[in-house]
């Protein structure tokens, strides 16, 4: 009877997964055309899946070891499920091997049962506490369903008993395993994950690569929208990406806006997005709301406004204007979905459709328009800063080996004393450097970020413009958001560069003898890694090596290095400013404060900025090149004079 | 203080001479005071007078008050040259603010400049409406007062002034209008007067010389520099207010008061503004706290019982105490505030660039040694809630006090 | 809503940036078109009188609007006689307008001029229509340092809006691009006053010096050693009750203590 019934059982279902992959496939092509290769993908995934995701994957090893089983376990026991009871062939070898593999699975998914025990607060409920359940009922029916087939029992035992038990286990399993899959069960995952891994749209994250810049808006096609107002705006395969989240909740365990309280949890938000792609409401979302936001009361469709801001759509404002940007989620996800792009595309449409930036965003992006600087301050005063230092500008040189990009923090007098410092560093180590003065600009990330792309691109074009008229090799700056920007955004507007952070830079001149450095006086040190140039851009080392270089050993911080927390400076956070319960950079104090460290070295004017502004008592906050230029040793007259620094270049060669 | 302590040989011969007819106006106003080390100083030789053979008396009895006599006779002595004009040949006519009844600064500015350009030849006229309680017209510079009471234009009542002061243009054909560039009236009384008039006036003038007159133009980037017209608004401290003579404030009346027409304006009263609900940028009084109050309520408490508008610096507001919109400074808003008393706050520089028009800051703090208290005018060093609960108990019965007064 | 039914024309013009002097929206302006957005909603009509060139304009029509009329006039032109034809055929109930130009002359007599030239009562400083009643309108006026007073008038009216008139809405990209500006063709009177009057860049005006007129050696020695003012107190070492009396001293001598 059993012969009968599980190929019926089984291409029913197979049946209904091809359809419900049919109808999720046509759900995704709502959503708006996209460049991407579909064969080359198809044909990069396996690696994609095997290589890169598994490189996140590892950093849990637990998690990593139970899902090669379960899947590989489960993968291997479909296949040949398929093979021996679908199409009846009864081989004692495949049914060996079929065995094998449910063992495997039924091992991994034991381990999937224990995790699910006691689970930490990020991981989803509901469904995906039936999933280790359905695991084991597929292994364990199919592992009984085989074993006539391999010989060990003889077919017909247990009788009409058995037989009714083994195909309701078998139906629950494939149930779950085969229709839920592409009917949008936990299994969906699977599907749409693989998928998304082919079609992925920042292929250049593959491969070792990195991928961090947003893309640009084309703001000269009329009739293209001014970023995402309803789920099909966005890209098909942004909406594909949604469908492969594992609501594993690694984002939302990295996410200092929800730590902080405000009303975001990015696991949340892409499930709102799964949810507006295929319409209904949240009520049955199984993880931790966003915080302060009950459950139940959004809901939307894939043609209906996302946001209302009359009153309520499928997600809140507040809860996109929470972001930082500071792509800890986007770095902590199994999954490689792109949280940040989704986000900062909302925004786009609030700002550039709505004219609806809170709080203080729409006086910062009025003075960026008006002034080219986010303070509104005079433009004429760029370099009021250095006023005494007699800097050399590109508009009387033309040319130089090193383009020093000041920054906004031109205007800010706490900056003002980190950008002296490293014009003292360049100064003492002889280098042929010239700044644009008040030719710069804002970089544009406050504007971008803001969602105000048309206000980034115009300053984008016109810096460009500026650094099209003169010749330079480098550009360095201490600003790892202009760093970022002119780094990795400027070239979709045809501004390529290559562009360093100060601290990188610096570890060059040490390399190279070219500053003669004592050692820092003074306590304990903890490094800061801020977003904009580690996880943005994988600078971890080059600082460390700078604060090694004066006799610095970094006290590290629990969380640093890629999984560094943001200090709440990016994003235009500080301006959009949307409560929680604590702020973040109390947060991140607290974090240094761990440390014991007595001062904190950072590499941001942001940072700087965020850090400097926890109450009293709290480490000292230093810029790295504050700390450099503090161990400046001066050297025996020549390194600073260029004319007497040149035969003793020649002479060591 | 670090005030250095100057001796002056002769104004301590004057004070040790009793008979130096300046002696009295050198001497201090107190018998006793606060001297600098904290101590309570008396001088003896600002009580009593010098009798007639030149000896110090005292006289014990309370009946006289030595120095407030002789210093009183200083002052009457000065009586300023009396300035006349019978028959004046053309007439400068000035509408002041009259803000609370009295000449405010902007207004004797305008007097001033009335005064130059009426030389020996012209009257000034100032054009009063309504009650008054100044009682120095001649000191400002006023030679001709036409004071209208009429029931018609008490109060906010443009339309029906401007119907008056027409008449007035008729009747005198004045040489000049001056009228303040303010917001509390003369602005939109000049300018409706203009248009009525159809007279282009000049605005925002700041200064006047040669009969070229140079206003402030747009958004006040650019001056506008031109022939000084009939109808001159002008702004405060466009001139030197008169000061070295007097004006025989000559009452004239106004011959044709003819006002018709309904008015259209229907003025239903001042509407009661919440202090707590005013912008901040326009507050004029705010009460502002920070990290060093303790007890908010109380400081909700104060500030209803002030009567000030509620501002908090960036902590204060990060900490969750106050909302957002209260936030003080470069990275809050800008106020503007006549008096701006901060508790606890330490006054961070953004926080201080935000209040740098303010005209007094009271500081009430434990550290005198923060920069809020190097800026304030009047600091009080001790315990925020202490004071604050002293504070309400002092208005309270100050409020109590004036009731039963006012009984 | 009654305020849905009112027929409002708010007058832009093109402002300048007070630091950059870039070519913006007009920020008082720009309250005005607010308050007609409030007013009116999306059938709130812009009129501006000028260059339908001019790129800041499109700043108005991304706070929301589809469209703006521009009657089209030469820079030196005196635009008063344009609009006043203009609107007294347009069948507007409420003409909002700024108080004063960010550019050229700023007399801010725009709209005293053009309720002369309609004969409509002119509200100065408005901020907010409470409610209109049988064509009569109960508005409130701003008055410095915050206060409000209320006034009826008798539709149609001019008003003038200051700062104390709500803030204006951000102005997005999106219906800035999209928007319509429709230029008409009318008839256009010269402006002489710029043939004898000249715009030069503000001078900073000077600070006035405390001049003391003194009669005697005496009152000048007095003024020439007295203290300029009483600031920098700093009370140490006393109890609260003094050191409120002395705050409750200095803020009834401000008369904030009302």
């Amino acid at each position: 009877m059993l012969d009968t019934l599980l190929p019926i059982l089984m291409f029913c279902a197979l049946a209904l997964m091809l359809l419900g992959a049919w109808r999720r496939v046509s759900l995704w092509r709502q959503g708006r055309p996209s460049p991407v290769s579909l064969m080359r993908g198809l044909a990069a995934m396996p690696r994609r899946y095997l290589v890169d995701l598994h490189r996140v994957v590892e950093r849990d090893t637990y998690m990593s070891r139970t899902h090669v089983a379960t899947a590989g376990g489960f993968v291997l026991a479909a296949l040949l499920a398929i093979i021996v009871h679908g199409f009846g062939l009864h081989h004692r070898l495949l049914g060996f091997a079929l065995l094998g593999a449910t063992v495997l699975m039924f091992c991994g998914a034991l381990f999937v049962a224990k995790r699910r025990r006691n689970p930490p607060a990020r991981l989803s409920k509901g469904p995906w506490d039936r999933l280790p359940k359905s695991l084991l009922m597929f292994s364990v029916s199919f592992f009984v369903v085989t074993l006539p087939v391999a010989g060990i029992l003889p077919g017909d035992v247990g009788g009409w008993g058995l037989a009714l038990l083994l195909s309701a286990g078998v139906a629950w399993g494939i149930a779950e395993m085969f229709f839920g899959m592409t009917w949008g069960g936990p299994m969906k995952h699977a599907f749409a994950g693989a998928l998304h891994l082919a079609w992925h749209r920042r292929a250049e994250r593959f491969g070792g690569g990195r991928s961090t810049g947003l893309k640009a808006l084309d703001l000269e096609a009329p009739d293209a929208p001014l970023g995402v107002e309803k789920p099909t705006d966005f890209t098909w395969n942004q909406l594909l990406g949604f469908d492969a989240c594992v609501q594993c909740g690694k984002c939302e365990a990295a996410c200092p806006a929800f730590a902080a309280g405000q009303p975001l949890n990015p696991k949340k938000l892409i499930q709102d997005m799964v949810i507006g792609l295929a319409g209904g409401n949240d009520a049955d979302f199984a993880g931790s709301p966003y915080p302060g936001v009950p459950l139940g009361e959004h809901s939307g469709g894939p043609h209906q406004p996302i946001v209302n801001l009359q009153g309520k759509g499928l997600v809140d404002a507040d809860t996109l204007w929470s972001c930082t940007t500071c792509r800890a989620c986007v770095e902590e996800c199994p999954m490689m979905i792109e949280h940040v792009d989704a986000i900062v595309d909302m925004r786009r449409h609030l700002t550039l459709e709505q004219g609806a930036t809170p709080n203080k965003g729409a006086e910062v992006l009025d003075n960026l328009i008006a002034t080219d600087n986010p303070g509104g301050f005079n433009p004429g005063g760029r370099l009021n800063w250095a006023a005494d230092l007699n800097l050399p500008l590109m508009s009387e040189k033309k040319q130089a080996d090193v383009l020093f990009w000041v920054g906004d923090g031109a205007f800010d007098m706490r900056n003002q004393r980190t950008l002296r410092a490293f014009v003292k560093v360049l100064k003492a180590a002889g280098v042929d450097f010239a700044v644009l003065g008040q030719e710069e600009r804002d970089s544009g990330d406050v504007a971008r970020r803001l969602g105000d792309e048309a206000t980034f691109q115009r300053l984008a074009r016109r810096n460009i413009a500026s650094l099209a008229q003169y010749r330079f090799d480098r550009i360095v700056t201490c600003d790892p958001h202009s760093f970022h920007v002119l780094k990795n955004e400027y070239g979709a507007l045809g501004g390529n560069y290559q562009v360093l952070h100060h601290s990188t830079y610096m570890d060059e001149l040490i390399a190279d003898k070219r500053l003669t450095l004592g050692q820092h006086k003074g306590g304990s040190v903890t490094y800061h890694d801020p977003c904009y140039l580690g996880r943005y851009n994988g600078e971890y080392e080059a600082p460390r090596s700078v604060l090694k270089a004066i006799g610095i050993e970094v006290k590290e911080m629990e969380r640093s290095g890629f999984r560094s927390r943001c200090c709440g400076g990016g994003g235009g956070a500080p301006i959009t400013d949307i409560p929680g319960k604590q702020r973040i950079p109390d947060m991140r104090m607290n974090d240094i404060k761990e440390t014991g460290a007595e001062l904190v070295a950072v590499g941001c004017p942001q940072c700087t900025a965020m850090f400097e502004g926890v109450v009293e008592p709290r480490p000292h906050v230093k810029d790295i090149a504050e700390l450099v230029a503090d161990a400046l040793v001066d050297a025996p007259a020549p390194a600073t004079q260029k004319p007497v620094a040149r035969p003793d270049v020649l002479e060591v060669h | 203080m670090t005030d250095s302590l100057r001796r002056d040989p002769r104004s301590e011969w004057i004070a040790r001479n009793r008979l130096h007819p300046l002696h009295a106006s050198m001497q201090p106003l107190e018998a006793s005071w606060v001297g600098l080390s904290g101590l309570i100083r008396k001088n003896p030789h600002a009580l009593g007078f010098a009798g007639p053979n030149g000896l110090k008396r005292i006289d014990r009895s309370g009946a006289q008050q030595g120095g407030s006599r002789q210093r009183a006779r200083v002052d009457a002595a000065v009586q300023l040259p009396l300035h006349i004009i019978e028959q004046p040949a053309f007439h400068i006519v000035v509408v002041p603010d009259m803000i609370g009844g009295r000449l405010s600064s902007h207004d004797k500015d305008l007097f001033g400049l009335a005064n130059t350009l009426a030389g020996s030849e012209g009257a000034v006229v100032a054009v009063v409406f309504g009650e008054h309680k100044e009682s120095a017209f001649d000191t400002a510079g006023i030679d001709r007062l036409l004071h209208i009471s009429s029931e018609a234009v008490a109060g906010y009542s443009p339309e029906q002034r401007v119907m008056m002061l027409r008449a007035v243009d008729a009747q005198l054909a004045p040489r000049h209008w001056l009228i303040p560039d303010s917001r509390t009236g003369g602005g939109e009384l000049g300018r409706r007067l203009a248009a009525k008039l159809g007279e282009r006036p000049a605005t925002r003038v700041w200064q006047m010389a040669d009969g070229q007159c140079v206003g402030r133009a747009g958004g006040g980037q650019q001056d506008l520099v031109r022939r000084a017209p009939r109808l001159i608004l002008a702004a405060a401290e466009c001139a030197d207010p008169v000061g070295d003579t007097r004006h025989e404030v000559r009452a004239i009346e106004l011959e044709d008061v003819l006002v018709h027409g309904a008015a259209r304006l229907d003025n239903r009263g001042a509407v009661a503004v919440d202090p707590a609900l005013t912008p901040m940028a326009e507050a004029e009084f705010i009460l502002s706290g920070g990290n060093g109050v303790r007890d908010w309520d109380l400081f909700h408490q104060a500030a209803r019982e002030l009567g000030a508008t509620e501002g908090a610096s960036r902590v204060a507001v990060d900490d969750g105490f106050m909302p957002r919109d209260r936030q003080v400074g470069a990275t809050g808003t800008w106020v503007t505030a006549r008096v701006y008393l901060a508790v606890g706050i330490s006054g961070a520089v953004q926080h201080l660039q935000g209040i740098a028009t303010c005209d007094k800051v009271v500081a009430i703090n434990q550290d005198a040694g923060c920069d809020m208290v190097k800026r304030a005018d009047l600091a009080v060093i001790g315990d925020s809630t202490a004071i604050l609960q002293a504070l309400i108990d002092r208005v309270d019965a100050l409020r109590q006090g004036g009731i039963r007064d006012a009984a | 809503m009654p305020h849905n039914l009112l027929n409002v024309i708010t007058l832009v013009s093109v402002g300048a940036h007070p630091v950059t002097g870039r070519a913006r929206r007009a920020e008082q302006d720009a309250r005005a078109v607010e308050l007609g957005l409030r007013l009116a909603g999306k059938e709130l009509q812009l009129l501006h009188a000028g260059d339908p060139q001019v790129e800041a304009l499109r700043a108005y029509l991304g706070m929301g609007l589809a469209e703006m009329t521009v009657l089209q006039q030469p820079p030196r032109a005196d635009v008063v006689p344009a609009l006043g034809d203009y609107l007294r055929d347009a069948g507007a109930q409420l003409v909002l307008t700024g108080s004063q130009a960010e550019v050229g002359e700023g007399s801010g007599m725009l709209p005293y001029l053009l309720a002369e030239q309609l004969d409509w009562p002119l509200v100065v400083g408005l901020v907010e229509v409470e409610s209109v009643t049988e064509g009569v309108a109960q508005v409130l006026q701003a008055l410095p340092r915050g206060q409000r007073r209320r006034l009826q008038v008798r539709l149609p009216f001019v008003a003038s809006v200051d700062n104390a008139a709500p803030e204006a809405r951000q102005s997005a990209f999106g219906p800035a691009r999209r928007g319509q500006l429709r230029p008409q063709d009318v008839a256009v009177v010269e402006d002489m006053l710029l043939e004898e009057a000249r715009l030069q860049p503000a001078r900073p005006r000077p600070k006035r010096l405390k001049v003391i007129k003194a009669k005697t050696g005496a009152e000048r020695m007095k003024a020439a050693t007295a203290k300029a003012s009483a600031g920098g107190q700093v009370l140490t070492d006393m109890t609260p009750e003094q050191g409120a009396e002395a705050i409750v001293t200095l803020l009834r001598d401000e008369k904030v203590l009302r």
